[in-house]
């Protein structure tokens, strides 16, 4: 039962690894010598750490005398935490080709998020709130039918890893912009999914509206940078 | 070599700092309660119940513990909680409550063999929630540690029927 988690996450990894794939033959990650597979792993496994860890200690559950309970990713992972540390640890493997290395992640980490999301169908997890909608779902033996918000958010991230694949493919955007819309779209799709969500506690909207913040003030400021002929960090400026 | 002693020393002093017991004397002992009586309260309720099966000794218990609690405070008197602990005995069960539910609105009965759940239609691990719409009518059984999403969906379906 427990091991529908790791389904999940093959539905994470494979569309994550299928976009850096694809941008790496398409050469969108020329100007980065880093390898973004690997980073991206250690960023998604410190991001589970951290966020376990986060969970753990909010429900007054003590890390250090009850270790064991760090495995229980089912138990519950704090989302804030969790993209905190994972952003950090990208920032530090990467920090040497800080932006090309954000912007090689932008896309495949949101296509790994929205696989994430859909992979609620192995995990039995994708209905939210009662609806009447045509597409709305009943669960087994239910005549409740609710929003499938789970798949809502996986089409939501999916047309973005998307659009910013291709428009790094053709427009070539300016340095850490890429990264800063990605990061401003995968907390506006979760803010806007959350209310259709029950939930007990009312969810993390402000750690979404902090990074629908951050990654929409990222991007302006490395556009409004590019714009004035200077680069952001130490990526080449615009070919 | 004295960097890894003193990472060591610090990890064992907060350890020994977190490890403290709690105080059970303000638990009472847990009512054992058999198949037919359980089955009486929960057929007896006129609100739905979430029933949690638990033992002290159960990891994954420890980690949805917290969640039912807030569960049980954020659903006010529209839901009936019930903790079931089983296969286990009346210190271990009231040191678990004052360490994970200590404030909660749960009921807590006690089944030293563990038979009711298999009884019920579940199994013997632990943990076990049997979700019930008014009337008794079992509408979920989830095996295993449930997390926040599947809890609260669960907890509105059962409102819903």
């Amino acid at each position: 039962m427990e091991f529908t988690l790791l389904g999940a996450v093959l539905f994470a990894v494979l569309p994550l690894y299928g976009v850096l794939y694809w941008e790496a033959r398409r050469g969108n990650a020329a100007s980065c010598t880093k390898n973004l597979w690997d980073i991206a792993l250690a960023g998604v496994i410190a991001g589970v750490f951290v966020g376990r860890l986060a969970a753990m200690i909010g429900d007054g559950v003590n890390p250090i005398t009850h270790p064991a309970d760090m495995v229980l990713i089912r138990g519950g992972v704090a989302t804030g935490p969790a993209a905190v540390a994972g952003i950090a640890t990208v920032a530090w493997l990467g920090r040497e080709e800080l932006w090309p290395v954000f912007d090689g992640l932008a896309a495949a980490a949101l296509a790994g998020l929205g696989g994430w999301h859909a992979g609620c169908v192995v995990r039995d997890a994708c209905l939210g709130t009662a609806s009447d909608l045509p597409w709305a779902v009943a669960q087994d033996g239910s005549t409740v039918t609710r929003h499938p918000v789970e798949m809502y958010a996986a089409l939501g991230l999916f047309a973005g890893a998307i659009v910013i694949a291709v428009w790094r493919q053709r427009g070539r955007p300016a340095p850490a912009v890429p990264a800063g819309l990605a990061l401003a779209w995968a907390s506006a799709v979760r803010l806007l999914t959350e209310p259709l969500r029950p939930n007990l506690s009312g969810g993390p909207i402000a750690w979404y509206v902090l990074g629908f913040v951050a990654g929409f003030a990222l991007a302006l400021w490395a556009w409004n940078r590019h714009r004035h002929g200077r680069s952001a960090g130490n990526a080449p400026v615009g070919d | 070599m004295r960097r890894t002693l003193s990472i060591l020393f610090i990890v064992l002093v907060m350890a020994g700092c977190g490890g403290e017991t709690a105080d059970i004397s303000a638990v009472p002992e847990l009512p054992e309660t058999t198949t037919e009586e359980l089955s009486a309260i929960i057929a007896r309720s006129p609100t739905p119940v979430v029933l949690n099966v638990w033992a002290s000794w159960c990891i994954p218990c420890r980690s949805e513990a917290p969640l039912l609690e807030r569960a049980a405070q954020s659903a006010g008197g529209d839901v009936t909680f019930i903790g079931l602990n089983v296969q286990d005995d009346q210190e271990g069960a009231r040191g678990f409550i004052a360490e994970f539910f200590p404030d909660a609105q749960i009921d807590h009965y006690i089944d030293v063999r563990g038979n009711i759940p298999v009884d019920l239609g579940g199994g013997r691990g632990v943990p076990l929630t049997f979700f019930y719409a008014p009337g008794a009518e079992l509408v979920e059984l989830h095996s295993g540690v449930i997390d926040e999403r599947t809890l609260a969906l669960q907890i509105d379906e059962i409102l819903s029927r």
